[in-house]
């Protein structure tokens, strides 16, 4: 059984009859990082959205399952949970919310549903140091509010640290890379990789090849116009930046 | 020799037979200059009458069917009974503070606990204070809180018996803060009329806390004044934890004025009550004044609660920073109305305003009035005022870290809050404040569940 | 504050009225004073339908109500005058004993002259192409310009007067809808007395081919103006209209009560513009000028409808008015864009309220006050969410900017929310001209008076841009001129 299997996803935007995803089909299995690349606007942020939950997005057809369990009848905080987790785009600031507090409800929340111990304030703070050194994220920065006054590369280091605090079994980044100078990019995909492992699968969402330099996938998937029209190896992101999306395009515009 | 309003006549005419029976004599008579005001008070209640929400100021508190009631008026100098272990269900943890308890407005020596206070401080009973320093007495009594135009200041005036009084002499600095724990115990529906004065004399510095509770189920209608006095240099911070019962409403007014170089800080935190009005008015009186006004309300079932704040710049070279937060769960009313007035001549002024609203439920009502009015050109002065809902993003990303949508809520509220909660400079204030305010978010989702 | 600026900035305050001439024609003149005779006496000058008139009579008796009762005289703004003495003015006044003209050859060539003086030529081919001119001066409609033209789209274009006439279904199921003649003292009034004015109607999916324009001008000593414009636009259609006021100077106040009225039905939009530039009064002395005690409200009633006020506020000795907008059709969009200028002893009482009923209401406020001299400027709003206005949204800005310092600048909006799902933001700086900024200007060789008007109008455009295309040039020449003087 697949870690996530997304079958025939046909998904809209609530109020409005647009349909974003038109038939997405994917499955990804722990212990493999799959890319999805895609132009702007085809859709693979409404996956990740889908993913995690948000409720703006309505499911028309077809299933996702976790674990063989249905993802959809979870609520967002449940998914969190049992290990699926999101590397925002664009990570929310909480002018007045601590990192501290927020990281620690948040772990404690993902032990108590793992059916471990609640974290004291020793270890709590111990694992926040050694954590927070994967990502060169300065340990200062947990005093402050969640993202508030941080520069774009910190908010995402701020994300792929609270990876590495929640252990998910199912990491989901997206375009963890935009907004991002060359070393803040080395900074990120360094941390991702030292939390590569045998029980997590990745799915990495980007609209350039230059990230899957640094991360390297197992499988690249070409999302256009709200589908997989293209399916490959790493190599399929090298061909995919000389050739550009139009060339995708054409191929599903003949195939269909 | 308590007397009831005779709810028969109309409420104006109540005070004035209340106070024609008691005739001066059974208040506190100790004072020679507090008892000056009370004939020139009293006329000029006559002539302003219970307010109505005719009047601009109180268009959205209808105050008058609170002060429309049966209530006892406890004009006798005898304090009730109060047990020590009421106390204990009240008294904040781990405050080191020179306690001091008023019951029904009347400070009551018994359970204070005052403790050793540095040379020349006084902490003692208005009514005390008035025998013992008539000067000090004499010099600010009834020079800040000016009954002209304020028929609830007018009215107190007239009916004052008795309060707390603060003094701090010269260059003199109170270390630990001075903890004033108001109760009201009554059996039958009772209204309390009490007069605090607070005088910070050049370069002193206070720390006052005043926690406001009522120790029974009876209707409790408290008109409170409150004096304030800064000199130069000095430093008064000062806290009002409103606590009291559901059954409880008030009036609470408070003017300070402060001079040259002096910083005056007010936190106001609104829990409970029916219906509280609070009318701030500050006058920084000199050049390089600080004053700081904070505030924060959280609304449930019916409360009402009206904030009025007056930050009157009369001189130069003066800032003023004021936040007031309000979260409206339930069918709560919310009133902010703040001004800044900037008199002409007082040139380089700095006056921030700020009100933000909260609003949870379709039942709740938040009226905002944030005004300015500038007659001096050389000025930065700014409002905001923000209403609105929980951001939804926000509590999506904490859901998404595996918090539970209750959790997620009441962090964002908690973290609404915080800034006010910040500004508290006392830790075991704060802390206790804190846990109030967290219990309050979650019985917000507590009963919606 | 250097030597030379100080004397500039006085020299702004003090910077006189221009259209302050008046044109001799002869009028025919109601005597003063008013009365039900006078009220029938319009009506009768007018030729208005019977109905007309029992609407006028019902205003005025409950006028006459508020006129016994003292406190009925809305005192709350923050103005100081002396109230307008209602018996002594005259409440008609037709130029040349005539109260309506056939055609553009019948007008005087004194009062053509009149408007083209103020840069409002009548004759068409003289006119700004795009736009319509509806001209009044005192209490008559003078001539209304490209009325065929947009006959042909159906769009209606005519004196108030004129409408009652020959339309008075619309003008009959219209009047008073938005502002009841109980609404307030002056709306009352304006019902009982109201002369002429504008009236548009804009039938269904019309989108108006052309700017409309009025332009108001007082002329006779010792009359009011009571002009009562009504706008009507159907089911997706759109109309943009302007107004334009000026005065001679006189000695004594004149009073201006003028009531507005806007509908827009479903999918339309309505955007209304103001430059208003009434003689302001003696700078030095603040002795006469007009009074302007406006009640200017649009219902946004269909769904997706659209109402927009823009004002550039230059005149009047006092200005009191809020362009409001009643948002009670689902997803409706209010906006109010003002700037007010105050110098000499002016005062202005100004800014809007916006009403959200419907659900997904938007409104906006952007308000500019500029206070000089010995001026006072306030905006005073009203943001007022209903209970059921699910999603209501409003964004508020007041920016108040002050040269020198006798002067007053105030702010007092009122935002009351009655619905959990509200997003109120409001937004209020105040503060003078930048030190920095004029010094920033002078090291790049400007001087006192080209820096502070560049200033101003940096602080103005966001509002500028919203008037039409065709007056923003006139409105930021206005700006430019009140903000002229002696640079010493």
């Amino acid at each position: 059984m697949a870690l996530l299997e997304v079958k025939n996803l046909h998904v809209s935007v609530e109020d409005e009859d647009i349909e974003i995803l038109k038939g997405v089909d994917l499955t990804l299995d722990t212990g493999e990082v799959h890319a999805i690349m895609g132009p702007n606007g085809s859709g693979k942020s409404t996956l990740a959205a889908v993913l995690a939950g948000r409720e703006e997005y309505v499911v028309t057809q077809g299933e996702i399952l976790y674990d063989g369990e249905d993802l959809l009848e979870l609520e967002a905080e449940e998914r969190a949970e049992k290990g699926v987790f999101l590397a925002f785009q664009y990570p929310v600031e909480l002018p007045g919310v601590s990192m501290t507090n927020f990281l620690r409800e948040a772990v404690n929340a993902v032990r108590e549903a793992r059916g471990e111990e609640e974290l004291g304030a020793g270890d709590f703070l111990k694992l926040v140091r050694e954590r927070a050194k994967l990502v060169d994220l300065s340990a200062d920065l947990t005093k402050r509010s969640v993202n508030e006054g941080f520069s774009g590369g910190e908010k995402k280091r701020n994300e792929i640290f609270q990876l590495a605090m929640l252990e998910p079994r199912l990491a989901i980044l997206d375009e963890t890379d935009s907004g991002l100078d060359i070393d803040a990019l080395r900074q990120v995909s360094d941390g991702v990789n030292k939390l590569r492992s045998d029980d997590r699968g990745f799915l990495v969402i980007t609209h350039y090849q230059r990230l899957l330099d640094y991360i390297v996938p197992d499988h690249v998937h070409v999302m256009v116009d709200g589908r997989v029209v293209r399916s490959g190896d790493k190599n399929l992101a090298v061909q995919l930046e000389e050739k550009g999306y139009e060339w995708v395009r054409e191929e599903a515009a003949a195939a269909a | 020799m308590p007397t009831t309003l005779d709810t028969s006549a109309p409420a104006k005419d109540r005070f004035l037979s209340a106070f024609e029976m008691s005739n001066g004599q059974a208040l506190n008579g100790k004072n020679a200059s507090i008892s000056s005001h009370r004939e020139a008070a009293i006329q000029r209640f006559a002539e302003l009458g219970v307010p109505t929400n005719k009047l601009e100021a109180w268009k959205y508190t209808d105050i008058s069917k609170i002060v429309d009631r049966e209530y006892t008026l406890p004009l006798s100098m005898n304090v009730p009974d109060v047990d020590a272990s009421d106390l204990d269900d009240v008294l904040i943890e781990d405050l080191d503070a020179h306690r001091v308890v008023t019951v029904n407005g009347r400070v009551h020596n018994g359970l204070s606990d005052i403790g050793t206070l540095p040379d020349g401080v006084v902490v003692s009973s208005l009514a005390d204070a008035g025998a013992n320093h008539p000067d000090i007495v004499e010099a600010h009594y009834g020079k800040y809180a000016d009954f002209e135009d304020e028929a609830m200041t007018a009215l107190n005036t007239a009916f004052v018996q008795d309060g707390l009084f603060v003094y701090v002499p010269s260059g003199t600095a109170v270390e630990k803060p001075i903890y004033a724990v108001h109760l009201t115990v009554s059996d039958a529906d009772v209204m309390i009329q009490p007069r605090h004065l607070f005088v910070v004399e050049d370069g002193g510095i206070a720390t006052i806390i005043e926690m406001q509770h009522t120790l029974t189920d009876a209707r409790v209608f408290t008109n409170t004044v409150r004096e304030a006095y800064v000199g130069a240099r000095g430093n008064l911070d000062h806290y009002i934890g409103q606590v009291e019962s559901d059954a409880s409403s008030q009036v609470q007014t408070t003017a300070a004025y402060h001079e040259d170089n002096s910083v005056f800080s007010t936190n106001t935190i609104t829990l409970s009550g029916e219906m509280v009005r609070n009318n701030l008015t500050i006058t920084p009186d000199g050049e390089f004044c600080e004053s700081n006004l904070y505030g924060l309300y959280l609304g449930k079932d019916q409360m009402h609660v009206d904030n009025q704040t007056l930050v009157d710049h009369v001189h130069a070279d003066c800032v003023s920073n004021e936040l007031y937060k309000n979260v409206l769960n339930d069918a709560s009313k919310g009133v902010f109305n703040g001004k800044v007035f900037v008199r002409p001549d007082s040139q380089r002024i700095n006056a921030y305003q700020s009100n933000k609203s909260i609003v949870l439920s379709n039942e709740a009502n938040m009226y905002t009035k944030p005004e300015l009015e500038i007659y001096a050109d050389d000025v930065q002065c700014s409002h905001g005022a923000t209403s609105g809902q929980l951001d939804e993003e926000g509590i999506f990303y904490l859901r998404s870290r595996g918090l539970s949508e209750k959790r997620a809520r009441i962090l964002m509220l908690q973290a609404f809050a915080q800034d006010i909660v910040d500004e508290i400079r006392v830790d075991a204030l704060r802390e206790h404040m804190t846990h109030r305010l967290r219990e309050r978010f979650a019985s917000y989702f507590d009963r919606s569940e | 504050m250097s030597q030379s600026e100080t004397e500039y900035l006085e020299g702004v305050a003090s910077k006189e009225y221009e259209h302050g001439w008046h044109t001799d024609v002869e009028s025919g003149k109601a005597p003063k004073g008013l009365n039900e005779d006078i009220v029938r006496y319009i009506s009768q000058r007018k030729d208005e339908p019977e109905w007309l008139l029992g609407w006028r009579l019902k205003a005025f008796r409950y006028f006459k109500m508020l006129m016994e009762d003292e406190d009925s005289y809305p005192e709350w703004a923050h103005l100081k005058y002396v109230k307008p003495d209602l018996q002594d003015i005259s409440y008609f006044s037709a130029p040349k004993d005539k109260a309506q003209y056939d055609s553009l050859d019948e007008v005087p060539d004194e009062l053509l002259e009149t408007f083209e003086r103020l840069g409002i030529p009548l004759q068409e081919q003289k006119q700004l192409t795009g736009v319509a001119v509806d001209a009044v001066m005192d209490s008559v409609s003078v001539a209304t310009t490209f009325k065929e033209k947009l006959k042909e789209k159906g769009v209606l274009f005519m004196s108030f007067g004129e409408a009652a006439r020959q339309h008075p279904e619309i003008v009959r199921e219209h009047l008073g809808s938005v502002i009841p003649y109980t609404d307030n003292y002056f709306a009352a009034l304006n019902s009982a007395v109201f002369s002429d004015g504008s009236f548009v109607y804009v039938p269904e999916g019309v989108r108006c081919p052309m700017e409309l324009s009025t332009y108001f001008r007082i002329n006779e000593q010792g009359t009011g103006q009571f002009e009562r414009t009504l706008i009507v636009a159907e089911k997706g259609s759109y109309v943009s209209y302007l107004e334009g006021c000026t005065a001679p100077m006189r000695k004594e106040n004149q009073l201006h009560a003028a009531c507005v009225e806007l509908v827009a039905h479903e999918d339309a939009e309505i955007k209304y513009s103001t430059i208003q530039n009434w003689y302001p009064g003696n700078p030095e002395t603040g002795e006469g000028g007009v009074y302007n005690l406006v009640t200017k409200r649009g219902i946004c009633k269909g769904d997706r409808s659209k109402i927009s006020w823009t004002q550039l506020e230059t005149g009047s000795a006092v200005t009191q008015k809020y362009p409001s907008v009643i948002l009670k059709g689902d997803d409706s969009v209010g906006e109010f864009y003002s700037v007010a200028f105050t110098k000499g002893h002016q005062q202005a009482d100004t800014g809007t309220k916006m009403v959200h009923l419907g659900k997904n209401t938007k409104s906006t406020i952007i308000s500019k006050g500029i206070s000089a001299g010995k001026a006072q400027n306030s905006y005073r709003g009203l943001v007022k969410v209903g209970k059921n206005a699910e999603n209501a949204r409003n964004f508020s800005q007041c920016d108040s900017l002050l040269i020198g310092d006798q002067c007053g600048a105030h702010t007092f909006p009122y935002i009351e929310i009655g619905n959990p799902s509200a997003q109120v933001e409001h937004e209020a700086t105040t503060s003078k001209v930048g030190e920095d900024q004029m010094f920033y200007c002078h090291q790049r060789g400007l001087g006192e008076e080209e820096a502070l008007k560049l200033i101003v109008n940096g602080f103005c455009k966001e509002i500028l841009a919203e008037l039409p295309m065709e007056f923003a040039v006139e409105a930021k020449e206005l700006l430019a001129i009140e903000l002229e003087g002696s640079v010493g």
